[in-house]
């Protein structure tokens, strides 16, 4: 199977220094994802590969403190690795060291924000539904009721959300989110990938 | 180095039920944190672990690793697991110690791996969160982290940016709904036909001496010729054999200048003067341009009262009733006037509201002149010793024997409730409707200019038969801007607060006809009078004082019974934006900093210093009317 021919490659190559730290490799992945990374460590008990993922076209000179996107990919599920070129080693390992404090503090920074944002993505509806529900919440209090949103408290959309399945609340409230929703849908047939 | 199991889940089995919602350990999360950064401490030396450990994980690899997992906590990460799902979440903990298992918080799907790709997007639906969400090592496939920082090494100044993107709340708010548009961004990649400009990718390369002035330029182009002249923005310097001398004297002069010890916060600051280390200044203080405290120039107020007095002790100082206001304070009564107001001038502030009411009630007819020229002077003086209590007494007293005499006092008492105004710190609230109606006169001839003086003069003459229209008429004839006497109090301190300091009884007395400068040289020192009565605004609007020379006046349409009086020199013309029925609520204790003379009432017409007119003012309008206040005009 492929990922076996992959895994066992991918051990081999572990075994060979091509996994060295440093390197830039071309990757592609059993799932089809293709990328050029930099590997930064490699953990071979659990065959994890620790790579950081550079642009497409990589970029000389790029800074080490830049911000890149890291990746841990399991080694089984590379497909196919070009080397590319050696490179050194993106860690400088006299500087590593971690303020566990402020590790913790961003994690409890993030649950929070995470926890929050939950509050508004709604279970179970479309990306669209979603587009709408943001886009309203921009200047009208919603909330999620299940799939419906809930406008002011009182007015509900509901599925497909277009102006006609605007229902309930007083006759201004009604009118005022038939209207933002109406120019919300145009804003985002113009913006198609809001 | 002991890499301890890492927040293994409980349940964990391998293989079972993805979602769990078990409380993850913050103690194990602890452990491998600890270990880790044990570990992590003693990367130094690849290859020298001789405590490594259990397990026999360690190589330095291993090390990167678990450094790697460890600064990836609280980062938003996407996983993909072995069906092609994907799953977003903040990653939480990892367990290295055989294989990679990971718990994310907070986890959804954002891709479904099961579902046949060629599936329209849009028909995915969010999934709920997870709070907590493991993934055994053997479906993880890959974990993506994106925006991470490598040099990073995650010290204090990473957390004090992510405090400060906490903080931003706005901009946090506003960008979430955005959150899923962002894209991995990529380089832009010129086409291949596009113009290759070398040039621009060079600018911020070249020094400033490119050899390009674009004054040169635009002539040769355009023919436009610079006509800029140095000189005509500075001042030249005399290059000369005596340049060094000036420039050591200027250099001097700055030094001593900027070297002088200053106790404005502000200069200190630029000079990088530490003056404020022993206080708790905010920054508020520190930085803002409110000028808020520092010296207060109340002096010109006492100075000016007592040149009044002076002035009107004389003039027609009597206490005919008929008589002008002014001329109630008759040189008959001088004497007793100045005596009465030189010992009330003595009364402290222990002279309660009340009680001065009470005697005032008292006070009979007969005494009514007098009493409202002691009264008047009483007033004067008040203000001049910036007590408010006595002020307001005072105005009470007038207000009180306006009611027993109409006839007698209103001139009297339009003018001590005119002086109260100008003093703007009579908060007293008097019942009675008669301070109104005293008010008015009372404004309007302390109003300002010589000729508003004499215009109230004669129309104070008409005061009189005013009152004796009754109380509250006469006030609504007074033009008492809508309030009760009650109100008469606030009226005062609205109006001479902003005003106060212009609308001196000197201006109209006329013997200081020009405009007296905000630095008054025999200005008495402002003492600061703690027992004074807070000023109470009443249910009444306070119409500010205001020169009444066109002897419009604008009386309350809440009033019943209003008798338009023409001619009738009520410090009208102010109107201003009164709130209505509002009370206007201010704290008439001025601050011991502020300096009523530019204090202006926030609600009161802004005349400026220079507010004396001599041409009769109109009444610019009437903001902030109640809808049910009829306003029935001006009658000119």
């Amino acid at each position: 199977m492929a990922t076996d021919s992959a895994a066992a490659a991918a051990a081999a190559a572990a075994v060979s220094d091509d996994f060295a730290i440093g390197c830039f490799l071309s990757i592609q992945t059993t799932f089809g994802d293709e990328f050029e990374a930099q590997v930064v460590a490699f953990d071979a008990p659990s065959n994890i590969l620790v790579l950081h993922i550079l642009f497409p076209i990589s970029t000389e000179g790029s800074k080490a403190g830049s911000r890149r996107n890291l990746r841990l990919l399991k080694a089984d599920y590379i497909k196919h690795f070009t080397f590319l070129r050696h490179g050194e080693d993106p860690l400088d390992l006299s500087k590593c060291y971690i303020d566990l404090d402020a590790v913790r503090a961003r994690e409890q920074s993030a649950l929070r924000q995470a926890e929050a944002g939950a509050e508004r993505i709604g279970v179970g509806v479309t990306s669209e539904a979603q587009s709408i529900f943001d886009a309203l919440s921009k200047t009208l209090p919603v909330r999620w009721d299940k799939s419906i949103i809930v406008v002011l408290n009182e007015v509900r959309v509901s599925s497909p959300y277009v102006p006609e399945s605007v229902s309930g609340g007083t006759a201004i409230a009604n009118e005022r989110v038939k209207k933002v929703l109406e120019l919300e849908r145009k804003k985002l047939q113009v913006r198609p990938t809001q | 180095m002991n890499y301890q199991q890492l927040a293994h889940p409980k349940s964990a089995a391998n293989g079972i039920g993805r979602r769990k919602s078990e409380r993850e350990g913050g103690m194990k999360l602890d452990n491998r944190l600890h270990s880790g950064k044990s570990g992590i401490s003693k990367t130094g030396s690849i290859g020298s672990m001789p405590d490594s450990k259990v397990g026999g994980n360690l190589s330095p690899s291993h090390d990167r690793l678990v450094y790697f997992l460890t600064r990836l906590i609280g980062h938003h990460v996407e996983v993909q697991v072995k069906n092609g799902s994907i799953y977003s979440g903040i990653y939480h903990a990892a367990n290295v110690n055989k294989d990679m298992g990971i718990i994310l918080k907070m986890a959804r799907m954002i891709k479904d791996g099961s579902v046949q790709l060629h599936r329209a997007n849009t028909e995915s639906l969010n999934k709920a969160f997870a709070k907590t969400f493991v993934i055994p090592a053997k479906e993880l496939v890959q974990v993506i982290a994106k925006d991470f920082s490598l040099a990073g090494d995650g010290l204090s100044n990473e957390l004090q940016l992510e405090k400060r993107q906490e903080i931003l709340i706005d901009s946090c708010i506003s960008q979430a709904r955005h959150v899923d548009s962002e894209r991995e961004l990529k380089p832009w990649i010129p086409d291949e036909d596009d113009p290759q400009r070398p040039e621009l990718e060079n600018v911020f390369d070249i020094p400033s001496d490119r050899g390009w002035d674009q004054f040169e330029v635009n002539e040769t182009l355009f023919g436009v010729k610079s006509t800029y002249d140095e000189d005509l923005y500075t001042t030249k310097l005399e290059r000369g054999p005596q340049m060094r001398e000036l420039e050591r004297v200027a250099g001097r002069i700055a030094r001593e200048i900027e070297g002088e010890e200053t106790q404005d916060l502000h200069l200190a600051e630029e000079r990088g003067v530490h003056f404020h280390d022993s206080f708790n200044i905010d920054e508020e203080t520190r930085f803002s341009s409110v000028y808020r405290g520092g010296v207060v120039d109340d002096s010109g107020y006492v100075e000016e009262e007592d040149i009044l007095l002076d002035s009107w002790n004389t003039e027609t100082f009597g206490s005919a009733p008929a008589s002008i206001m002014i001329g109630s304070l008759d040189g008959t009564d001088t004497d007793a006037t100045q005596a009465s107001a030189r010992s009330s001038s003595t009364d402290g502030p222990e002279t309660s509201h009340s009680s001065v009411g009470v005697d005032l009630s008292r006070i009979g007819a007969d005494d009514a002149g007098r009493l409202s020229s002691e009264l008047t002077c009483k007033s004067v003086l008040a203000s001049g010793d910036d007590n408010r209590a006595q002020e307001r007494s005072l105005s009470e007293q007038r207000g009180h024997t306006e009611l027993d005499d109409a006839g007698k006092l209103p001139v009297s008492e339009t003018f001590n409730h005119s002086i109260s105004l100008l003093k703007g710190k009579s908060g007293s609230s008097h019942k009675g409707g008669v301070l109104a109606k005293a008010a008015a006169p009372a404004s309007s001839t302390v109003a300002l200019t010589d000729h508003n003086k004499m215009n109230s003069r004669g129309d104070l003459l008409e005061t009189p038969t005013l009152a004796k229209s009754g109380e509250t008429q006469s006030v609504d004839s007074h033009g008492r801007p809508g309030s009760s006497t009650s109100s008469a109090s606030d009226r005062l301190g609205a109006a001479s607060a902003p005003t106060g300091a212009r609308l001196t009884p000197s201006s109209s007395v006329g013997s200081l006809s020009s405009e007296k400068s905000n630095l008054n040289p025999h200005a008495k020192e402002f003492k600061l009078n703690p027992n004074a009565k807070s000023f109470v605004p009443s249910q009444t609007p306070v119409r500010p004082v205001s020169p009444a020379g066109d002897g419009s006046f604008y009386y309350p349409a809440n009033m019943p019974g209003v008798h338009p009086m023409h001619n009738m020199p009520i410090g009208v013309g102010m109107g201003g934006p009164f709130a209505g029925h509002q009370p206007l609520i201010f704290n008439a204790q001025v601050p011991p900093g502020q300096s009523p003379q530019t204090y202006l009432h926030p609600n009161g017409p802004h005349y400026g210093q220079h507010m004396l007119v001599a041409h009769p003012r109109q009444l610019p309008y009437m903001p902030g009317f109640p809808p049910d206040m009829p306003y029935k005009g001006r009658d000119y």
